[in-house]
């Protein structure tokens, strides 16, 4: 696979839980080549990022959606259930951003520790759907989880399935930063200590030099770019001017938000995706 | 001119009868697709249902730790399935079934906030308290607050969300409805005196118009001692239905709907109600009683009081748990032809049985576009069901009184 140079954004205005905003917004996100649109950030969430997910999920053609995720605003059980119900709608275009509001880096750890937790209770392979045998899915093949942090302790199973790329993308910002195995994206500025990722987005502004990002993505310094965009239409418009030449050829867009910026599968991986409900899709 | 008739389509899965996934015209593996969410969606919009509703559960099904092989699950969180649904509808009120008891007021103000914004005022919040005590260790607790604690808690859990929205809407301006329009269904003495002094709209079980009159004016009765107008909440009873083009051919679906629940599935959905698995006990053989009612996790003198019966009866485990599957919950059960089903809705309403229904159908999506395509027009041509929306909102859709802030926004 061609190595790509990745396009990231987020937007943390309360307007965009106006339907008559969101909805061009993702339009024009999408068609500003963006490969992940965050939906708040660490220190800005004026919203419930996971029902704007739930909401773009019928609207994404290419784009991944992220929805920023607090404590205040996510117990385990609750995160594991809205995001794997996202992800199916989304058809795998779904990651999910995790922070810190005062709390400890080690408490979002064990959020995000035991919300996989929930998620590997079930095998990718459960669901046998076999009408005429009667046979909906092998009971062996979901477990309770018992998980137990110093914050989060919950039992499972939980009533949801393991998501359709396993695991949405795991994305962490150096602003909000914490130490779990596994991460699919890091975000952080130059300079700045980057959280261990399978790739890297530097933190860039508007006025960032597009030839120097382009040097620093042939170098092997960093995967792509991530904006904190402060409005919708203007500044899309003026990143999609800047630097969506970077990101060309157009990615391909088939496919779930894993295999296309190709990241590896989680690791606890036991079996492969369910077959009989990704071939539904 | 008939009284006009409110519709909830409640969507559980991929339906309510427990076999109702092997139907061949049932789409099992479409619940986990927004193909399919969005076919259903648009399929109650052109119906002019009031809303869509969903229950929910903070726990797996089964029992003992078992997981059922044989039932359709899981489901996908309701609340994100209604997000998603408002994205491609207009109208459609989308009400989520959420716990006062495993969610902090900020976590409900925030989530049907944003839902309450993004869809144009269409959220409605069924609040529960939460029942099941394999709900507990999920949120790192050993067991459930005493019922009328949590109905306690849930009265104080709702005046602080509904504070946070006050701040909300002050720092974000006004949601289009403030706050979600507030269901209820609880049925014990404690959820119906929730449900009077807070809902709007009331989902209950009615077998029969006589339980259907008998549950209104009950909650009618509550509802003005709790000093507010019974005229501004609405009773919504759950409704079952297998439709054909005559009586004769609608019980005989229904039969070959119910022959799909083998007994090994019979037994799984059992185990379930009984909070004990009895999957590894033998079919032919007599009902273990003793052990259930010393392994359940749910009230013991419940469960003991509902085996009396077949046990003295003599039943093997398989034939009690056949019958089970095929009792009524409750919920009124209608089989016949779609005038029939017409004429028996305009009849409960007119005789103040209830002010709607909520329609549950047996599997999906075909029974959902059965009622639109063959009874909607019945009631709309009767003048008792609109054949457009009257505004955008939830409580405007379903003839609520406005909230007193709502009308100064």
């Amino acid at each position: 696979m061609t190595r790509r140079f990745l396009l990231s954004a987020s937007l943390a205005d309360p307007a965009l839980a106006d339907p008559a905003v969101a909805g061009p917004v993702l339009d024009q996100a999408q068609a500003a080549g963006l490969d992940l649109l965050l939906l708040g950030r660490a220190g800005a969430v004026p919203f419930d990022a996971q029902v704007l997910a739930a909401w773009a999920a019928p609207r994404l053609t290419r784009m991944g959606v992220v929805p920023v995720i607090p404590p205040r605003l996510g117990h385990p059980f609750h995160v594991a259930r809205a995001l794997s119900a996202v992800d199916y709608l989304a058809g795998g275009l779904l990651g999910w951003n995790p922070v810190a509001e005062g709390e400890e880096p080690e408490q979002i750890a064990d959020l995000v520790q035991a919300t996989r937790a929930l998620w590997d209770g079930w095998d990718a392979d459960t669901l046998v759907i076999d009408k005429a045998s009667g046979h909906y899915l092998d009971t062996h093949k979901v477990r309770a989880s018992h998980y137990e942090g110093r914050w989060y302790k919950t039992q499972g199973p939980v009533n949801a399935m393991r998501p359709l790329q396993d695991h949405p993308l795991l994305v962490v910002d150096a602003a909000s930063p914490f130490a779990v195995p596994g991460v699919d994206l890091a975000i952080a500025a130059e300079g700045q200590s980057a959280p261990a990722a399978a790739r890297l987005l530097r933190r860039v502004t508007l006025t960032d030099d597009p030839g120097a990002l382009a040097d620093a993505f042939a170098q092997g310094d960093i995967d792509g770019i991530h904006v904190d965009l402060a409005g919708a239409s203007p500044e899309l418009s003026s990143f999609a001017e800047r630097f969506a030449a970077l990101a060309s050829p157009a990615p391909d867009a088939t496919g779930t938000l894993r295999q296309r910026l190709g990241l590896p599968l989680p690791e606890i991986l036991s079996a492969p995706v369910n077959a009989s409900v990704k071939e539904s899709l | 001119m008939p009284k006009p008739i409110h519709l909830w389509a409640f969507l559980q899965g991929i339906g309510h009868y427990p076999s109702g996934w092997r139907h061949a015209d049932a789409d099992p593996r479409g619940v986990f697709t927004m193909d399919y969410y969005r076919k259903v969606a648009q399929t109650a919009e052109r119906g002019c249902f009031d809303a869509i509703v969903f229950g929910d559960q903070l726990q797996s099904r089964g029992a003992g730790g078992r997981t059922p092989q044989r039932l359709a699950m899981p489901t996908l969180d309701p609340m994100s399935l209604l997000s998603a649904m408002a994205s491609v509808t207009q109208h459609v009120g989308l009400v989520a079934t959420v716990s006062t008891t495993y969610n902090t007021p900020e976590m409900l103000a925030e989530r049907f906030g944003t839902l309450d914004r993004i869809s144009g005022g269409r959220a409605g919040w069924n609040i529960v308290t939460t029942a099941h005590p394999d709900t507990a260790p999920n949120f790192g607790e050993t067991e459930l607050p005493e019922k009328s604690l949590r109905y306690r808690l849930a009265a104080q859990t709702v005046a602080e969300t509904s504070a946070l929205w006050d701040g909300l809407n002050a720092q974000h301006g006004p949601s289009p409805q403030l706050r979600p329009v507030y269901v209820q269904a609880g049925q014990s003495n404690d959820g119906r005196d929730f449900a009077a002094r807070t809902a709007e709209a009331i989902f209950c079980p009615a077998a029969t118009i006589e339980d259907g009159i008998a549950f209104r004016s009950d909650l009618r009765r509550r509802i003005a001692e709790a000093g507010r107008d019974p005229d501004g909440v609405k009773i919504m009873p759950g409704l079952s239905f297998m439709l054909a083009d005559t009586p004769e051919e609608a019980i005989a679906r229904d039969e070959a709907l119910l022959a799909l629940a083998d007994e090994a599935l019979c037994i799984e959905y059992l185990s379930e109600s009984l909070g004990f698995d009895i999957t590894s006990y033998p079919a032919d053989g007599p009902i273990p009683a003793e052990a259930i009612v010393a392994g359940t996790i749910l009230p013991a003198a419940d469960i003991a009081r509902a085996l009396e019966k077949p046990v003295a009866q003599g039943v093997t485990l398989g034939a009690f748990a056949s019958r089970f599957v095929r009792t009524p919950r409750g919920h009124n059960i209608f089989r016949g032809t779609p005038e029939q089903m017409a004429e028996m809705m305009i009849a409960w309403v007119e005789a103040g049985a209830c002010d709607g229904f909520t329609l549950q159908p047996a599997f999906m999506a075909s029974e959902l576009e059965m009622f639109v395509e063959r009874v909607v027009p019945l009631l709309q041509a009767r003048g008792a069901l609109r054949k457009a929306y009257p505004g955008t909102t939830l409580r405007e859709t379903m003839g609520l009184t406005r909230l007193p802030s709502e009308m100064a926004a």
